[in-house]
């Protein structure tokens, strides 16, 4: 370490060594990894701040499950076993979560296939750029357009109902269907990306070759691209899943009333119920499990951490 | 033959859909911001107009939450550009065991929920606060500095990632020839790197503000008391919807394209350069080749783009917006009278077999055939089988910790929680800030009726 | 101007990777230096040791007298020319050359008229304003002289600069770059894996394998009187018959080997006895086809393999006992035979060309 940074000054000069050092601990040190330090333990305190602030730091300031014995088993007077909404919440979030990032990649993957093998030049081009217009469109308005869409008066239902294809409007919010449409198209750059970098360093000459020896294109794919594209959908499912598990903007405007997308939980839990120690214990749950499965998911594809990225 | 025909057909009709279904909603929006209709719609078309865009300029909420965004996105630049070259540069030189780590670390702050990274920025910083015993008026408790650094936590990640891609194409002998020759550090990295990063940083510059200016998880927790454009747009889509929102997504589609026209175009430049390197004395044939090659699409968007705004403007004085408002008003006026009798009716009914319904206890399901009276009517409506079962055990511990999250989600809408109606109306008014109250209670028109009966 | 540089003990380690072991060497203010040696043979350790990017494990490094121990490479009077040059694409060709004056703070105007006098000196006046991509392979060799000239360097450390030419244009170079080293009158020291180049541009050659310094001399000494196996079998071309010492005469040293019994002459200061392993080495021009029949010293049998024309050479490529690839050089005086595939021949090695030398590591083929 010591050898590590004498080098590291020689090389750099003391001035931009300092600038470095100093950016990157401030970058992950203090703006990352003490503010989620700070958040786990504060996930296990009291609800001092709305309750009696001045025992902050006190000696009855001690540490406590309270918050997620919580989320599992509701409050102390809750007859049931298990604190049933919030578990469902949780659940039915990391359940549409998978379900919206299986959604982008059977969406994703013919589309950057296409873009990396077959689509020419300037066509490329264009198509790349187009998708990347949509994912810095303001993700509210993205939303907005999708409620427009899906509205029980919106443009989708208006056009089935004129085609006489219904002859009742469907509720597309309160069946969801609008928002996991509006999660899926909300990623769908974070999918394609890192399978089209993936697909696009294949050779063309091992697909040509398994074509040579007579296998249909189903085939082709399942047994050469796929394969090889692995990294590629694994780095594009766990972006694709980590953040549709922690989008809350979608869920709150277009998700069905019935249906609570975890982080709303943790909105209300901050904002409106002021406990904050309790939307931390949430948040810290949220990712938690999130991680875990995303390194799951790893093992079992056997990717590595350091592939994720564009 | 034919089945190669046929599967090619597929792709390009699979493409197609793909593009119809990336575009299709941000064109919809579009049009219904010219849509005179006070709800945004396609159909019924009422009037062309383009009033929407003044009401939006005249939205003071709106704009004072975009210049925040401004300042905020500007902020982040400046933090996250520094800060994700800081992080490349320090990636090219740990070694092979930490390089993972720290690679590691870095990409988290993107794949850590938005949520968490605000929650946590926010936690901390209250804690500094405290431990420095800053007032609330400090910048601890600043909610735009504090989405600004909530912000940049991920922002420079990708920023990171941008110049990671570009500092790999960079011969790092071109750094030892410089001190070679009696550089220093700082004039190495100012003559030699800098200039070879510089369209990283116009790249990552963009791509900043842009991640910045659209953000909303982070941003809703950390932002405090203060609004940016994004919270104030989620607050209005979820009291209600009007066009001025479509007008505004209007404004940002065509910013949007055009920056990302903009750095397309100079990626483009850097790349025929590039070849141009690689390519010994044929820069001139490589550079205008390339450029002539790219030209066309773009300036063929370009065109579209303006020859669609002009057209917009003349089409909006040559006829009178007023004049057709007013026969398409006259219109529904008729058609709602008509309606708003039959609705009557209905909701009354409605109202007598739900009260039947939480009566026994049995579920509400019926009323999901009942018409909404407004579109949120039904968005709203308490047709939470779980809702109703969760909101009777609730009840109890409501009224002993009255800011307790149920009531605010189910209470309202809920047929039982009409007696706490009032109670909570009460509290909605002292607290203004709270939401969820707002969106439940009196946008519903159930509610409405309701409260005029009691 | 020129100065003298002296390794001291340079040993230079990488984990538990020795890539320059013991090295003492002065090198003499004005003098074309080389080192020479296979890839990875530390060399280039050595010339980063020299220009301050590589810290050695152990020793300093003396620049006309001063210890450069913890002097940074944009503070020692060194000036390195890389491998793939190096020049900055982003700046034109009189930027690059001045460069060295500009982050010294010379005006813009005083910094052009000098890389104008450089451009000159390199033979490329005039082409100032031109990008470094529009420049052909061997101006671009050029710039990067001119460009390493402009730090008024009192040592200038060449790394391989040549590599990238064609072989015209870098039989071309050698003789310019021998050229402006004159001119300049400062020191060279080259890196080079080419002998060729080593041998024409250097006053001194140092050959390196592992690490170590095999031989420091002239070329003409290291290519006509090695002193390691190594060096004998990498500098040039060497035909080498391993043996068992049998006998020391007064100038010879009798091997014998399994191609029989060779004479030839010991090297310089040479330590073998009777009954030591050596090997015979012959230069394919040090050998020549049998004459007079009753001959009997220093001849060996072969077949002919292979005839291949070469201009003002022509080669045979034979096969001894055991399979042995013996290589031999005629100059072309007009009269060139042809040979068979398949014919026995007779040919006989010049006992005062071969050498003698303790059996050691050969450089690979």
């Amino acid at each position: 370490m010591r050898l590590w940074l004498k080098k590291f000054f020689l090389r750099n000069g003391i001035v931009l060594s300092l600038y470095m050092l100093l950016v990157t601990f401030i970058w992950i040190v203090v703006m990352f990894v003490l503010p989620q330090i700070f958040m786990f333990d504060f996930s296990f305190r009291f609800n001092w701040t709305q309750i009696d602030p001045s025992k902050i730091g006190s000696p009855e300031d001690i540490y406590t499950l309270q918050h997620y014995k919580f989320l599992l088993f509701g409050s102390p007077n809750n007859p049931d076993p298990l604190n049933i909404v919030d578990v469902t919440v949780f659940g039915r979030t990391i359940l549409a979560a998978i379900f919206v990032t299986l959604f982008d990649v059977i969406l994703c993957y013919p589309v950057a296939y296409y873009l990396a093998h077959v689509a020419k030049g300037s066509i490329t081009r264009l198509m790349m750029l187009s998708l990347v217009v949509p994912f810095w469109i303001n993700e509210l308005l993205r939303a907005f357009a999708f409620r427009i869409l899906f509205g029980e008066e919106g443009t989708i239902n208006n056009i089935l109902l004129f085609l006489g294809v219904l002859n009742q409007p469907i509720d597309f919010v309160r069946e969801n269907i609008a928002l996991y449409t509006g999660l899926g198209y909300a990623y769908i750059l974070l999918m394609i990306f890192p399978i089209y970098n993936a697909v696009e360093s294949l050779d063309r000459n091992q697909i040509e070759a398994a074509r040579d020896l007579g296998s249909p294109w189903w085939r082709i794919h399942w047994r050469v691209v796929i394969p090889f594209a692995k990294p590629g959908i694994t780095s594009g499912c766990t972006m694709v899943f980590m953040l549709s598990a922690g989008a809350l903007a979608l869920p709150q405007i277009i998700g069905g009333p019935s249906s609570l997308w975890f982080t709303q939980i943790i909105y209300q839990w901050f904002n409106t119920g002021s406990n904050w120690p309790r939307g931390s214990a949430y948040a810290v749950s949220l990712m938690v499990i999130c991680v875990i499965l995303v390194l799951l998911i790893m093992k079992i594809f056997k990717v590595k951490f350091g592939e994720i990225g564009r | 033959m034919s089945s190669a025909k046929f599967l090619r057909l597929v792709t390009s009709s699979y493409i197609i859909l793909f593009f119809a279904y990336l575009f299709g909603p941000l064109i919809v929006m579009s049009i219904t911001a010219f849509n005179s209709a006070a709800f945004p719609r396609l159909s019924p078309w009422d009037c062309f107009s383009t009033e929407w865009f003044g009401v939006l300029v005249n939205d003071a909420r709106m704009m004072g939450g975009f210049k925040n965004s401004l300042i905020i996105g500007i902020s982040v630049v400046f933090v996250s550009v520094p800060m994700g070259l800081a992080g490349a540069l320090m990636l090219g030189q740990l070694s092979n065991r930490v390089r993972p780590v720290f690679y590691t670390v870095t990409i988290s702050t993107i794949l850590v929920p938005g949520v968490v990274l605000g929650i946590s920025t926010l936690i901390f910083w209250d804690r500094m606060g405290m431990m420095f015993n800053a007032g609330y008026d400090s910048i601890f408790y600043d909610g735009i500095v504090l989405t600004i650094i909530g912000q940049s936590t991920f922002i420079s990640a990708y920023t990171m990632l941008v110049f990671i891609s570009r500092l790999q194409r960079f011969d790092p002998v071109l750094e030892e020839a410089a001190l070679d020759l009696g550089a220093t550090n700082i004039q190495t990295f100012r003559k030699i790197l800098l200039p070879f990063l510089k369209p990283a940083i116009g790249s990552a510059a963009v791509l900043a503000f842009l991640a910045s200016f659209e953000n909303y998880n982070t941003t809703v927790f950390t932002i405090v008391s203060e609004s940016t454009l994004t919270t104030v747009l989620a607050s209005k889509v979820r009291y209600g919807i009007n066009p001025s929102i479509s007008a505004l997504a209007v404004i940002i589609i065509g910013l949007t394209i055009t920056a990302a026209l903009i750095h397309e175009v100079l990626k483009r430049r850097e790349q025929a350069r590039e070849i141009a390197l690689k390519k010994e004395g044929q820069v001139g044939n490589v550079k205008t080749l390339s450029r002539t090659a790219f030209r066309k699409p773009v300036t063929l968007m370009v065109l579209l783009i303006f020859v669609a705004g002009l057209s917009t403007v003349w089409m909006a004085r040559a006829y009178d917006v007023n004049q057709c408002k007013i026969e398409v008003s006259e219109e529904k006026r008729k058609k709602q009278e008509e309606l708003s009798k039959k609705r009557l009716l209905e909701m009354q009914k409605r109202l007598e077999s739900q009260e039947a319904a939480s009566a026994n206890g049995s579920d509400s399901k019926s009323s999901k055939t009942a018409p909404g009276t407004d579109q949120y009517g039904s968005i709203f409506a308490p047709t939470n089988l779980e809702g109703q079962v969760e909101s009777t055990e609730d009840q109890k511990e409501n009224s002993k910790t009255p800011k307790n999250q149920y009531q605010n989600i189910f209470a309202p809408t809920n047929l039982e929680g009409q007696v706490e109606s009032i109670e909570e109306k009460t509290e909605a008014s002292k607290t203004p800030k709270n939401q969820y109250q707002n969106i439940f209670a009196p946008v519903n028109l159930e509610g409405q009726v309701k409260s005029e009966k009691e | 101007m020129s100065a003298d540089v002296t390794l001291e003990n340079i040993t230079v380690k990488f984990d538990d990777f020795t890539a320059v072991n013991n090295t003492d060497i002065t090198i003499k203010g004005g003098e074309f230096f080389s080192f020479l040696g296979p890839s990875g043979c530390g060399k280039t350790t050595l010339l980063r040791v020299i220009s301050g990017f590589q810290e050695p494990s152990q020793g300093r490094v003396l620049i006309g007298g001063n210890d450069m121990t913890g002097i940074g490479p944009n503070k020692r009077p060194t000036a390195l020319i890389f491998q793939n040059l190096a020049l900055f694409p982003l700046m034109t060709v009189w930027e690059n050359i001045a460069f060295s004056l500009e982050v010294k703070g010379v005006s813009k105007t005083k910094c052009r008229k000098r890389a104008e006098e450089l451009l000159e000196l390199v033979a490329m006046p005039g082409q100032g304003d031109k990008m470094v991509n529009e420049l052909s392979g061997g101006q671009r060799q050029r710039v990067a002289v001119a460009r390493a000239l402009a730090a008024e360097p009192e040592v200038l450390l060449l790394d391989e600069p040549l590599s990238a030419l064609d072989l015209k244009l870098r039989q071309h170079m050698r003789t310019e770059l021998r050229e402006i080293q004159q001119r300049a009158g400062i020191t060279f020291i080259y890196i080079t894996h080419d002998q060729g180049e080593a041998l024409t541009m250097s006053d001194r050659v140092a050959v390196m394998r592992e690490g170590v310094i095999e031989q420091v001399e002239e070329g003409t000494k290291v290519y006509d009187k090695p002193v390691t196996a190594f060096v004998a079998s990498f500098v040039g071309e060497n035909n080498a018959f391993h043996g068992t010492v049998s006998n020391i005469l007064a100038a010879k040293i009798v091997v014998s080997t399994d191609s029989g019994v060779l004479e030839a002459s010991p090297a310089e200061g040479s330590s073998l006895k009777v009954g030591d392993k050596a090997i015979v080495f012959a230069r394919p021009e040090a050998m020549s086809f049998v004459k007079r029949r009753n001959l009997v010293k220093n001849v060996i049998n072969t077949e002919v393999v292979h005839q291949e024309f070469e201009g003002h050479f022509w080669h045979l490529i034979l096969q001894g006992v055991n399979g042995l690839k013996i290589k031999m050089s005629q100059i072309n005086d007009g009269t060139t035979e042809v040979f068979e595939e398949g014919k026995k021949i007779k040919v006989q090695i010049d006992p005062k060309l071969a050498v003698v030398l303790p059996s050691g590591p050969l450089a690979a083929e």
